[in-house]
């Protein structure tokens, strides 16, 4: 029975690399444009349209043509902030998640345009090849049973733990990363201070833009089938991982991130037990409600910070 | 506001309501003599059912302040509760309404007491959690719903897409009313105060939880009964692969208040026209959209980044300055130059 519980838990590796990096994201623009970004996901789908075309259509290998998937995630979260936000008129916080709506529906509208055929599974074939050669998956013997983890996965873990300790190590010791916090604090005040939270914003878009691709080609290359709404499920599980972790800090939503697909595939795992076969279905159910008792509980997220709020 | 304001046109809802039913009743009398087409006025129809949703999250969000992503959950338990009563009970459609009605109250008013705890973007996203919950359960229930129209009856008469229309119709005019005396009553001016300042709201005696769970509870109603209405009318939903129940639809209502003019329930109706009608209704007639679908939903956006980004109090705000700029000339044409170095 351990074992089984391993091998679930090995699954979900992917999922939480995938809400990690997408919270991490989601909570940069948070912090520094005080928006939600709706258009996190439909950007992290044009970028990864941008790589299944080079991979599909020249045969470019993925790991090279993700780089210019993730150069158009960043050239257009700079594209929202320089271009957009900069020059509307007095836009507020929820006319900047509006702004954001408008490019999920751009994006949507374009995606068909630009590629065609919206949905397709493009990395198939860079499966079939690793099939044929190489296994896939890694067995491993133990506990009485057969735990088993795709390389996929594993190469993720590995990009995304590197990638986020990246940005955890700048965002802690970097200029930048000391502008972001000063902005997140308070845009106001850190302008005053003398930080060009211009640049610093414009930045945050980036690399939320970037860091949404990146997600994105993960989680095709997993052999999810891309749509132009593909990503809608992950990004909404990066909001809800916010809150769960809390906004206030860096590293709550990315705790966020990983418990909710954890308590996803836990409560799947459950349905081994006898008497309880149908509870895989209402896995999604009972995770949601479970995290929307524990906000109540604590309305500032598992590792929030309490704000006071002062009259 | 003076009696005459009140009286002239402009400022009565009643006339103004009286007004577009009876254009909007025009429309489906012209269709029934082939001079417009059929489908025209179902898709009028179908675009109401929006703006009815429309009215109500503008109450939340324009006079309230509260924002809202579980709009799309809201629909789905009206649309189901009407799948369950209409087609699997064959009970008649006034039961489902009464029923809708007191599932939409329950659940505004938990929505209502999450709200007493959890403010701003945070409330949007859990209300968005929330919708989630509702999305997953009813596809676990039941994936594709679908009524038959023999059993599309009020007052025992089977009532066809033209029957339906006037059902919206008058939903509508009903619901409008009633929202337009709401705002200009003391409960729409303690949601404004409640809005602008919730400390300063309180300190004048104004109950949080009263107004609040009020706002939410009847978004939450005027949601669901547009989901009843929906059912009714289209009478076939796909949980699992339509986008009515996700974050899509919410977002779209939420787009459709903030471009219409977040605290103008006309402007909220017009919104919802251009999100929702445009595509329905004019685009789909030529033949170069017909070929590619995906260029409407491509000006919608710019259409909504525009009018957010230059236009912040949204469609009614060019209205209201077109007025502001007639009445400035009226009155420098009334006075003679004198008037003006008062100015």
């Amino acid at each position: 029975m351990f074992a089984v519980f391993l091998s679930t838990m090995c699954g979900t590796l992917l999922s939480i690399c995938i809400t990690a990096i997408a919270a991490f994201a989601v909570t940069l623009i948070f912090r520094t444009s005080t928006t939600t970004n709706f258009a996190q996901g439909s950007i992290a789908a044009l970028g990864c349209y941008v790589t299944a075309h080079l991979f599909n259509k020249s045969g470019v290998p993925v790991w090279i043509g993700v780089i210019p998937g993730v150069l158009v995630g960043i050239a257009v979260g700079l594209f929202v902030d320089i271009v957009i936000f900069r020059n509307g008129k007095n836009v507020t916080p929820v006319g900047k998640q509006i702004i954001t709506m408008g490019l999920v529906s751009i994006i949507f509208g374009g995606l068909p345009l630009i590629f065609g055929n919206a949905e397709s599974t493009p990395f198939e074939p860079f499966y079939n090849t690793v099939k044929k050669g190489v296994k896939p998956n890694f067995i491993i013997e133990a506990f009485g049973g057969r735990i088993v983890i795709t390389k996929h996965a594993i190469i993720c873990v590995i990009i995304t733990v590197v990638v986020l300790g990246v940005l955890f190590f700048l965002l802690k010791h970097s200029k930048w990363g000391l502008g972001v916090r000063c902005t997140a604090s308070n845009e106001f005040t850190a302008e005053l201070m003398g930080i060009n939270t211009h640049v610093i914003t414009a930045v945050s878009w980036g690399i939320a833009g970037g860091l949404g691709v990146l997600a994105a080609v993960m989680y095709a290359g997993g052999g999810t089938m891309i749509s132009p709404s593909f990503m809608t499920t992950v990004q909404v599980n990066a909001f809800l991982a916010g809150i769960l972790g809390g906004f206030s800090t860096f590293h709550g939503p990315v705790v966020g991130a990983i418990l909710i697909p954890v308590g996803a595939s836990f409560v799947g795992f459950l349905a081994n037990f006898p008497g309880m076969a149908g509870i895989s279905r209402w896995n999604m159910v009972v995770v949601y409600v479970a995290m929307m008792i524990v906000i109540l509980i604590k309305p500032q997220g598992l590792l929030g910070r309490k704000i006071l709020k002062k009259v | 506001m003076s009696k005459e304001n009140r009286l002239s046109f402009g400022k009565n809802p009643l006339a103004q309501i009286l007004v577009f039913v009876v254009v909007l009743v025009l429309l489906q009398v012209l269709a029934m003599n082939g001079i417009i087409s059929a489908a025209f006025v179902y898709a009028v129809g179908n675009t109401l059912i929006y703006a009815i949703i429309a009215i109500g999250f503008c109450l939340l969000l324009g006079y309230s302040g509260l924002a809202s992503l579980g709009t799309a959950g809201f629909i789905g338990i009206g649309a189901y509760i009407g799948f369950y009563i209409i087609q699997e009970f064959g009970m008649p459609f006034i039961l489902a309404l009464i029923i809708t009605v007191a599932v939409a109250l329950v659940i505004g008013s938990l929505v209502g007491f999450i709200s007493l705890r959890i403010e701003g973007i945070y409330l949007a996203i859990l209300t968005l959690g929330l919708a989630e919950i509702i999305r997953n359960l009813l596809m676990v229930i039941k994936a594709t719903i679908k009524i038959d129209i023999n059993n599309v009856k009020l007052f025992g008469i089977t009532i066809s897409d033209r029957g339906g229309y006037f059902l919206i119709l008058a939903v509508f005019a009903v619901l409008m009313l009633v929202t337009s005396h709401l705002i200009n009553s003391p409960t729409g001016r303690a949601m404004v105060a409640m809005k602008n300042s919730t400390s300063a709201a309180q300190a004048m005696g104004i109950s949080l939880m009263k107004y609040r769970l009020m706002a939410f509870v009847i978004a939450t109603i005027y949601a669901a009964i547009g989901g009843l209405l929906y059912m009714m009318y289209v009478r076939t939903m796909t949980t699992s692969s339509s986008l009515l129940l996700t974050l899509t639809t919410s977002l779209n209502i939420l787009g459709a208040v903030i471009i219409g003019g977040a605290k103008s329930l006309w402007g909220t109706t017009l919104g919802a026209f251009i999100i929702y009608g445009i595509q329905s209704m004019f685009l789909s007639k030529i033949p170069f959209f017909v070929k590619h679908p995906a260029f409407i939903t491509m000006i919608t956006g710019v259409l909504i980044i525009i009018v957010v980004m230059f236009f912040p109090g949204g469609i009614a705000q060019i209205f209201s300055n077109i007025g502001m700029k007639l009445k400035a000339k009226k009155l420098a044409a009334a006075a003679p130059a004198g008037g003006k170095e008062e100015a």
